[in-house]
């Protein structure tokens, strides 16, 4: 381990080369050589209510998603969870202001019919309501769940004239098109296995679906997306800061045959059309397992982390290329974010990464990483014990491993994920959906000391309203400015792997202890500044000039 | 370079020896070193209430730092860090180590805090340029676009003032508690005054989501954390300023906020020196600050002054003086913690130490003199609210001299100034160009204009007794 004056910088001896002993001394040395805070992260899922698998046979070796999102109107995130083979949960948030985490299983939420084959769920206000709607990933069917009081759902295919199809759907993304009421949605979809052949070079075409003209959203009229290469994740992003966002695709190469990773042109009005040779994409072959977006640099283009068996890739608009071709840079191992094998124990084989999710866990204002991580199920030529990643930002724009020291590597076999406050204290708590064990609920209890947690830097979560449509401001961008550093979020459905999350958006602000905050809302136009202070939960509706502070429900009652 | 833990013996001065927990360099410097700081108090080595030797230990170090001419070889200087409270990069090493606009200014917090005593207020000639440095850091003018100018405040009574403003913000977080459990025990909006001790800070209105409107909040920041310390009552804590001014004025980096947990780097500032002040440091500074004696009336030998002071009290309530600048506001309790309960990240917090330390300010001999209510709460003597208010109207705007607002508090916005101790630190005003009261007051707009015409109505002899009164409101020397 070698110290160097800026300490953020750490040159380690990689940990899988180590014996676990040594790996357990070298880890007390990084906890002294990490300069900055690292997260007691303290598994409490049985504690705090959460009893659930994600299980089944080879459909479910892929999926595992959770969506965390407000369904009863308490602006706390409630969980739907995948269960594969078995039932999908739906899980009511009864947590307090900086309280145990602690969850009620929601009876009769999800309706009949809808709860097996569940591979992922993204929620979405789809229809405009006061009630946010699930879209529900299956094996077979894909099912619109739409939204009502108290976290019951019913399905809504034939209301929506949606046909979920028979697909093995795996991703999901959505946005809102300028001028459209409801929102565009896109199914990523795996192998077809019915046809000829199958596994092998039989990835089922991608679907994209615009919505029908007229009130109430309609969805009578997919555009395949030929061809399909097997996606795991797809989000829509605004790659060059054009204001129209492109649908980018992570594609599993397990079983493509001449696939790549897709970027799609989603142009209003016109079919969608992938980015060819000709338009500077370049092919990308990997297991693409998840995608992360962040503007890890907050120069209005954003950086990608891809997850893959193997190494992640984390990939950054190629400066030296036409500034209009998608040519991207992999820089994952210039920036300490490989994660190519485990960071701990004497598996020394590949890594298998799922879920991915950028955001500042250690609130010290630089975005850090997730990564889910586990085996496909019994693949000899992968890690077997290979834990989830924790690389926190450094204050040089790199990434350092804390997995083990936050207390995040068991050993399961993790797949989806959320990185979300669940207790509303302000520091972003963990839940990985792991298959054929059980889901982890990880609780940030503070920074790492010798005398226990302490807590971590300043912060913002932010909440964006809008009147009519596009309620939650999906596609709007959030830049938190606090002196020199503007951290920049977006509001965006899809990515990960399987998983979604619909509420505040956290900001991490370090040792700033307020910040102006600018929206540029989906339609493209800029807020004026809102100055607010840090450890707030904000709320800004769109056209006001002041913000509302929300406050979360306390245990105790005062008076 | 520190080199080992041992502990010192310091004379505290009550002639008591008490040992303080400290960090020592590892060799012993010479009688004639060009250090200033010899050594460095360790956090880790008090907690609890200290006793009065304890106390008055820390108090002396706290002294001795805040008297320190800082040199280089302690780390003075910032030549890659620019003033600005979160810790910035330059672009490009300062031209000057010393520079009256931009920093560093001062060579010791006594050389500008020294009128008349150390800890006081300072002349014009050591007025401070206020810019949040983040795109400025190089400014070389007076020009009002770059930064703000301000008089160097007197800190006698800042332990009161800080202890009024914890309570202060106390009542109103409590207020919002209510009436956002009210609102959604309820299902109705509650709309609720924010008053703490006889002051009012306008409306909340809390909804039974638990959204709260903000817009109704007067004279405190949204957050409502009463934010006692600049003209401008921007700053939460001594500690917060302490910490900021000990970059700002003279490049010394405390790690709480520069040190390697925020910045990655143990010397930020790159002046090849690391840790350059200590949680233990800082604690000592406030430890002094928070302990200097509030400032009193003092009794004129002279027999008119004596008089016409009295009539001047009376005038100070008739003409709505008191109004803002109230005589006295009621203090439960004397118990100071550092840290303290309202800071944020970046300035040491509560819960970030297992050694936080209470300074009972009763252990002090001044006191035992502070008057008492009839609850027994201390009355604080300050002439002040501890509210923001706006400063300028139409007519009247000489206090709106500034351009540039200051951490979201507008241009002609300022906190009530504490009138104790303002016959000892003329000249007056947020920029000390003021050099009688009777200029101060008729600068007086907005929310100070009734008071002003008030004023200006008086008889001769009446102005005259005001100004005879505030001349009694002295520091002790």
């Amino acid at each position: 381990m070698i110290r160097t004056r800026k300490t953020g910088v750490v040159l380690a001896i990689s940990a899988a080369c180590l014996t676990h002993s040594f790996a357990q001394e070298a880890a007390v040395a990084e906890t002294e050589a990490l300069a900055m805070d690292v997260p007691v992260l303290e598994e409490i899922a049985a504690k705090a209510g959460i009893e659930h698998r994600y299980t089944g046979p080879w459909e479910h070796f892929v999926g595992g998603g959770v969506a965390t999102f407000d369904c009863n109107g308490d602006r706390l995130p409630d969980m739907a969870i995948a269960g594969g083979a078995g039932e999908a949960q739906l899980f009511a948030n009864k947590s307090r202001a900086g309280g145990p985490l602690a969850f009620e299983a929601v009876e009769g939420g999800l309706p009949e019919g809808s709860l097996k084959g569940v591979t992922g769920f993204y929620p979405l206000n789809l229809d405009n309501d006061d009630h946010t709607d699930l879209i529900v990933l299956r094996v077979g069917e894909n099912v619109i769940l739409k939204g009502g009081p108290d976290c019951r759902f019913t399905r809504a295919n034939r209301a929506l004239a949606f046909d979920g199809g028979r697909a093995w759907s795996t991703a999901f993304a959505a946005t809102f098109e300028p001028e459209q009421e409801f929102p565009t949605l896109a199914f990523g979809n795996y192998v077809d296995r019915s046809a000829a052949g199958s596994p092998w070079g039989t990835c089922h075409d991608n679907v994209l679906i615009r919505p029908g003209t007229g009130d109430v959203p309609t969805y009578a009229e997919p555009q395949m997306l030929t061809p399909g290469f097997c996606a795991l994740s797809m989000i829509f992003t605004d790659w060059n800061r054009s204001g129209e966002p492109a649908l980018r695709m992570t594609n599993d190469r397990q079983y493509y045959r001449d696939g790549e990773e897709q970027l799609w042109r989603v142009s209003p009005g016109r079919p969608a059309r992938a980015y060819r040779r000709a338009d500077g994409w370049k092919t990308v072959r990997i297991w693409g397992m998840g995608i992360a977006e962040a503007d890890l640099d907050a120069d209005g283009l954003p950086e990608y982390a891809l997850t893959s068996m193997g190494d992640t890739k984390l990939q950054t608009l190629d400066d030296e290329a036409d500034e209009a071709s998608p040519v991207y840079r992999d820089v994952a191992f210039a920036k300490g974010a490989t994660a190519h094998r485990p960071y701990t124990g004497d598996d020394l084989k590949p890594s298998t990464g799922w879920h991915a999710e950028f955001d500042d866990i250690n609130n010290d204002g630089r975005q850090d990483l997730f990564i889910a991580k586990g085996n496909v199920e019994t693949m000899p030529d992968f890690a077997a014990y290979d834990p989830d990643n924790l690389l926190l930002g450094t204050f040089d724009g790199n990434f350092v491993e804390a997995g083990a020291l936050s207390g995040i590597a068991l050993d399961r076999r993790g797949r989806g994920g959320a990185v979300v406050d669940l207790n509303m204290d302000g520091m972003l708590d963990l839940v990985v959906v792991n298959r054929e064990a059980p889901v982890s609920l990880f609780q940030n209890r503070g920074a790492h000391t010798e005398f226990g947690p302490r807590p971590m830097g300043n912060w913002l979560q932010i909440e964006l309203r809008q009147r009519g449509a596009n309620r939650d401001a999906v596609g709007a961008t959030i830049n938190v400015k606090s002196g020199n550093d503007t951290r920049v979020r977006k509001v965006q459905i899809g990515g990960g792997h399987a998983s979604g999350h619909l509420g505040f958006i956290h900001v991490g602000t370090g040792v700033a202890e307020r910040a102006e905050i600018r929206i540029k809302w989906p339609d493209g136009e800029w807020s004026a500044p809102y100055r607010v202070f840090a450890n707030n939960f904000v709320v800004i509706e769109k056209g006001s000039d002041v913000v509302q502070y929300w406050y979360p429900p306390e245990t105790d009652k005062l008076r | 370079m520190r080199q080992s833990f041992s502990r010192l013996v310091i004379l505290a001065t009550a002639s008591l020896s008490i040992t303080l927990p400290h960090l020592a360099y590892g060799e012993t410097p010479a009688p004639w070193s060009e250090r200033a700081v010899f050594e460095h108090v360790d956090q880790a080595g008090f907690a609890g209430v200290l006793s009065k030797p304890e106390l008055d230990a820390l108090i002396a170090f706290g002294e001795t730092l805040f008297a320190a001419r800082f040199t280089t070889l302690d780390g003075a200087g910032r030549p890659m860090a620019t003033q600005a409270i979160i810790p910035t990069k330059r672009k490009r090493a300062a031209p000057a180590t010393f520079q009256r606009m931009a920093g560093l200014d001062g060579n010791s917090c006594a050389s500008c805090h020294n009128d008349p005593v150390m800890g006081g207020a300072g002349d014009f000639t050591v007025n401070v340029f206020v810019s949040e440095g983040f795109n400025n850091a190089d400014f070389d003018t007076t020009d009002p676009q770059f930064s703000n100018e301000r008089n160097t405040n007197h800190l006698f009574g800042a332990g009161l003032v800080e202890l009024l403003a914890r309570e202060m913000s106390v009542d109103l977080q409590l207020i919002r508690r209510n009436a956002l459990a009210l609102a959604r025990e309820t299902g109705e909006a509650q709309r609720a005054t924010l008053v703490s001790k006889g002051v009012r800070f306008g409306r909340i209105t809390a909804k039974p989501d638990g959204l709260l409107e903000l817009k109704e909040i007067d004279g405190v920041d949204t957050d409502l954390v009463i934010r006692p310390f600049s003209q401008k009552g921007v700053m939460t804590s001594l500690r917060q300023f302490t910490v900021n001014a000990l970059n700002h004025h003279h490049g010394m980096q405390p790690v709480e906020r520069f040190g390697a947990r925020w910045t990655g780097e143990t010397d930020f500032d790159e002046d090849n020196k690391s840790d350059e002040l200590t949680l233990g440091d800082v604690s000592s500074l406030v430890a002094w600050q928070a302990t200097l004696p509030p400032p009193g009336q003092m009794v004129p030998t002279n027999v008119d002054w004596q008089n016409a002071a009295k009539q001047g009290a009376e005038v100070f309530q008739t003409i709505g003086c008191a109004s803002c600048h109230v005589p006295a506001l009621p203090l439960n309790s004397l118990e100071f913690h550092d840290p303290g309960p309202l800071d944020a990240a970046g300035t040491l917090r509560i819960d970030e130490t297992q050694s936080g330390a209470v300074y009972d300010l009763s252990l002090l001999d001044w006191a035992q003199n502070l008057p008492r209510n009839e609850q027994g709460q201390v009355m604080v003597p300050l002439f002040g609210d501890l509210k923001r208010h706006k400063m300028t109207d139409r007519q009247i705007s000489a206090f709106g001299n500034e351009l540039l607002s200051q951490r979201f508090v507008e241009r002609d916005v300022f906190q009530t100034t504490e009138l104790w101790g303002v016959g000892s630190t003329a000249p007056y005003g947020h920029r000390g160009d003021m050099t009688t009261f009777d200029e101060v007051i008729q600068a007086h707009g907005g929310a100070g204009r009734d008071a002003r015409e008030a004023y200006l109505d008086l008889e001769d002899v009446d102005q005259s007794a005001l100004i005879a009164y505030l001349k009694t409101l002295v520091i002790e020397q």
